[in-house]
């Protein structure tokens, strides 16, 4: 995790007077996966656009593996939000032209289109045509397409959308492997589970700036309610610095005032009261989210 | 460079391969195939009017001479001039239909120049009567008979020779009419070829481009891609689909109407004026890329085919303009208004190739509209490019004037 895959500094991009993104800088690292959040029409897909060479940025620098975007377009996979295929084409047909675009021999394509559609169960679906595949398949197949020419850089733009469980967990295991593979992924999704279980650091933007840049577990420690779990058989008494109590399915939330949780475990073992669960609680991400984008309203 | 011939490839084969070309491919052909089963069909009726038109086989004519010069008809004449010693028994063969026409020659012809055409039926032979050379002949013939010296009288039945001399072209090549008509009509075929291909494969630009753009493909592609290859890949491709299909249309039109024909049309003023024909290829070839750019840009500015299509109207209708003029330039090749479109590129393609063959154009016509079309290719593809790539990510809204414009500025 020492070079930077991607490196986007002050940039600015806006639309007939509309600032889309407002100076903004954030690194993705080799072998991350990182994840572009934010509230819709943060400025995520114009972020996106401008990495893939879509959009010119207006100001401030984007550079992909040290190179400008335009001549690192072979080495990035991109699954766009706003996505569709040729609806007329043989699926396999569709896959060979969108890696021979990004420069990948026909040959060369065609095995590796192979072998990913079987990896994602849609092998005997390679000779039909796109439109017959249900909306799941055609899913799955749009994520292949944006690696069959095997990229460095994944941009993923909302890849669970639509997509049932089972196949969310098949998504789900493909971009760790990836990841064990030593590929970076850029993930964007508004599925905040899902980025809490894959991602390695996040990018929060609202308004086209910087809200939350850094480490998950940094930021979620940062988030974090002050309070602990507590399971326990006993019965509490109240404790020193414990302000709130909370009773859920057997569990305790406490919420600490003027004391840490490692002083309350103390006075619990000092006080012998059974332990089952202790824990330090931590927000889930969507509530980061949304308190987070709710104050950045407030404030504006 | 391998992008942009891996787009064309592509385009060409998926396109190639849709019912609705080969549908439309062939049914050029059938229709022509259904106009020869339609033909023969009525054909009877058809054939013997033609026949009556150009038969080489004379009608034959009866005349009755109150005048006295035409007794007896010369040897010359006899096979197809009757005399009747009066009008009814000439009647009478006219209603037996053993001759066409009746000519009935009063005393006071000679002060009065009238004489009566008796026909049945249609008015029409008494008409072209007049103005038929060989009854010219016929009468000249005999009224001067021994009369004048045989050059003279030569001249008086056949008073013009013309031989084409044209004031700008030195030493017009012989051939006679049939090569200067050819000359005419090859290039002229190709102008027309041009405007058919224009509007053929700019409709399957447009088509191509409303579909990627509506099914959003285009997104994926343009991050493999820059817009000028993609505009420049698609041009070459559903260009030579358009192709494809025009000569399609055209092979079945010559294998229809019989290949000597075709062959002769095209070797003709081929063998007559080589540097005509080579001037129409290049004119050809540098008008359909001009247009083909144009055409894909514009496509990708409607949100909808039938958007797209009112756009891109205006260019074809440009392409189409010299051929609203071929008027004056038969009339004259070289007019200030043909040489001003002739330096303009969206006209010069067009003009260029009807002017050509009609005269000796100016040689700085020719180097300047070719100059122009060849600066003008880059700069559409240019801004063309620019046009595109704003035009394709922008859903549900057709750009206006102005965004049009700050997109060729910059972004």
């Amino acid at each position: 995790m020492t070079q930077n895959m991607l490196e986007v500094r002050n940039l600015v991009k806006r639309y007939n007077g509309f600032t889309a993104v407002d100076d903004l800088s954030f690194e993705v690292c080799e072998g991350e996966i990182f994840g572009l959040l934010g509230p819709n029409g943060a400025g995520k897909t114009t972020t996106t656009r401008t990495v893939m060479d879509i959009f010119k940025p207006d100001e401030g620098r984007v550079q992909v593996l040290g190179l400008p975007p335009g001549a690192a377009k072979e080495h990035i996979g991109y699954l766009p939000e706003e996505r569709g295929l040729y609806r007329d084409l043989k699926v396999l047909d569709v896959l060979v032209y969108l890696a021979e675009l990004k420069g990948t021999p026909r040959s060369v394509a065609r095995q590796r289109a192979l072998a990913w559609l079987e990896r994602v169960e849609l092998a005997d679906w390679a000779g039909r045509k796109v439109k017959d595949l249900s909306r799941g398949m055609q899913q799955k197949l749009q994520f292949v397409a944006s690696l069959v020419h095997d990229p460095q850089l994944l941009i993923l733009d909302e890849p669970f959308q639509g997509l049932d469980p089972v196949n969310v967990d098949l998504l789900k295991r493909l971009i760790r492997e990836l990841q064990a593979e030593g590929k970076t992924v850029v993930l964007s999704a508004h599925q905040m589970n899902l980025v809490e279980a894959l991602c390695d650091r996040i990018l929060l933007i609202n308004h086209g700036q910087v809200v939350l840049y850094g480490p998950l577990d940094e930021i979620k420690r940062r988030y974090a309610p002050h309070a602990v779990r507590l399971r326990t058989p006993a019965a509490l008494n109240a404790l020193p610095g414990v302000t709130r109590m909370e009773r859920r399915d057997g569990t305790l939330t406490l919420t600490l005032d003027g004391t840490t949780p490692q002083a309350l475990l103390q006075t619990l073992v000092e006080r012998n009261v059974p332990v089952e669960v202790f824990e330090v609680a931590t927000a889930p991400l969507e509530e980061i989210f949304i308190s987070v984008v709710k104050k950045e309203e407030n404030d504006a | 460079m391998r992008k942009i011939w891996t787009i064309a490839r592509h385009e060409y084969l998926v396109n190639v391969r849709r019912p609705g070309f080969i549908i439309m491919t062939a049914l050029v052909p059938l229709l022509g195939v259904l106009g020869l089963l339609v033909a023969s069909f009525f054909g009877g009726q058809a054939s013997a009017f033609f026949e009556r038109q150009f038969a080489p086989e004379p009608k034959q004519i009866g005349v009755v001479d109150h005048l006295g010069a035409f007794t007896p008809i010369l040897p010359a004449y006899q096979e197809r001039y009757h005399l009747f010693a009066n009008e009814e028994a000439g009647r009478a063969a006219l209603e037996a239909d053993e001759i066409i026409t009746l000519l009935v020659i009063p005393q006071t012809y000679v002060e009065s120049g009238q004489v009566m055409v008796v026909s049945k039926g249609s008015s029409l032979d008494a008409a072209m009567m007049g103005d038929s050379t060989s009854v010219r002949a016929f009468f000249v013939d005999h009224l001067l008979q021994d009369k004048v010296d045989p050059a003279l009288h030569k001249r008086l039945v056949n008073p013009i020779e013309p031989v084409l001399v044209s004031l700008e072209g030195e030493g017009e090549p012989g051939g006679g009419p049939l090569s200067t008509a050819l000359n005419f009509i090859v290039p002229y075929f190709l102008g027309l070829l041009l405007v058919m291909s224009i509007l053929v494969s700019s409709g399957y630009l447009l088509r191509g481009v409303a579909e990627e753009k509506t099914s959003r493909v285009i997104e994926i592609v343009l991050s493999s891609v820059t817009a000028w290859e993609l505009l420049a890949g698609k041009v070459l491709g559903l260009g030579a689909l358009g192709l494809t299909q025009v000569l399609v249309w055209l092979a079945s039109a010559f294998g229809l109407s019989g290949g000597a024909v075709s062959l002769l049309g095209v070797a003709a003023p081929l063998l007559a004026r080589p540097e005509v024909f080579i001037l129409g290829l290049v004119y050809y070839l540098l008008g359909f890329l001009v247009y083909a750019v144009l055409m894909g840009a514009v496509g990708a500015l409607g949100t909808t085919m039938q958007e797209s299509q009112q756009l891109a109207g205006i260019f074809s209708g440009m392409a189409a303009i010299p051929l609203i003029l071929n008027g004056f330039i038969i009339s004259n090749p070289n007019l200030p208004l043909l040489r001003v479109l002739s330096w303009f590129p969206l006209t010069a393609p067009t003009v260029m190739m009807l002017r050509l063959p009609m005269a000796e154009v100016p040689v700085v016509d020719i180097v300047g509209s070719i100059v122009m079309l060849i600066l003008a290719i880059p700069a559409v593809l240019w801004a063309g490019s620019k046009v595109f790539r704003m035009g394709l990510l922008m859903y549900g809204k057709r750009p206006g004037l102005g965004q049009v414009m700050q997109a060729l500025r910059g972004a």
